[in-house]
């Protein structure tokens, strides 16, 4: 049985109403066309990460994101989000922001290729229709910039 | 995960904030991409979750949800 997270997550946001569980209006379906030894991976992450010399995010509802060189040579990462989880990975982000796992597989060949940037935002935004029609398409114009194949998104 | 239809989604049973496993061990974070990766041309509907098969402490033990519990209130 998996860990029950909406109560807690209820329990830390009082006095604030509990969080509105929200279904997108649009199916995100998108056909694989490629191998994954093929593709150009990109990394998304809602733990509103950036570089040292980046703008930090705002505490809240921030809409906003970064652009993170995915050479995991290119600095350390900074963590934003005011979770209480964030204890842990601020000591290694890489479990949740596998930037260097994912860099070890392309050298191995096992993904084709890295994307320049991979792209990091606010999780637990409550504006959700902002997040659908402004910060998605922002977030999608710019993996296909990077003619992005395969997007992973990892949850904070 | 099944709320906010994702294309796909697979499932870690890990403490959240740690998918990829406890800090500093490179292995099991690649281990775990890999297989996340590997799974992508099983899908075949929108919204389909898949389990990883993931375990946080090797026996099985639950033993980190009451840790985890403690940390996510303490540190509202």
């Amino acid at each position: 049985m998996p860990f029950e997270y909406l109560p807690i997550m209820a329990q830390n946001s009082a006095p604030k109403p509990p969080r509105v569980l929200f279904t997108p209006s649009k199916s995100a379906w998108s056909p694989v066309t490629k191998l994954v030894s093929q593709s150009r991976v990109a990394l998304l992450s809602s733990a509103a990460l950036r570089l040292a010399n980046q703008q930090p995010f705002s505490p809240r509802e921030d809409l906003s994101y970064r652009r993170v060189p995915s050479d995991p040579n290119a600095g350390p990462i900074i963590i934003d989000h005011h979770s209480g989880i964030g204890t842990v990975p601020k000591q290694d982000p890489e479990i949740v922001f596998p930037r260097s796992a994912l860099a070890a597989l392309a050298e191995k060949r096992i993904v084709g290729a890295l994307s320049p940037f991979h792209f990091s935002f606010m999780g637990g935004v409550r504006q959700h229709q902002e997040i659908e029609n402004v910060l998605a398409p922002a977030l999608a114009e710019e993996l296909a910039t990077m003619e992005v194949d395969l997007a992973l998104l990892v949850p904070y | 995960m099944s709320k906010v239809t994702p294309p796909r989604a697979a499932f870690v049973d890990h403490p959240v904030g740690r998918t990829f496993g406890p800090p500093n061990e490179r292995s099991r974070h690649e281990a775990i991409l890999t297989t996340a990766l590997s799974e992508l041309p099983k899908f075949t509907s929108t919204g389909e979750i898949r389990d990883l098969g993931c375990q946080w402490l090797a026996n099985g033990s639950r033993a980190w949800e009451a840790d985890l519990r403690a940390e996510m209130l303490h540190n509202r």
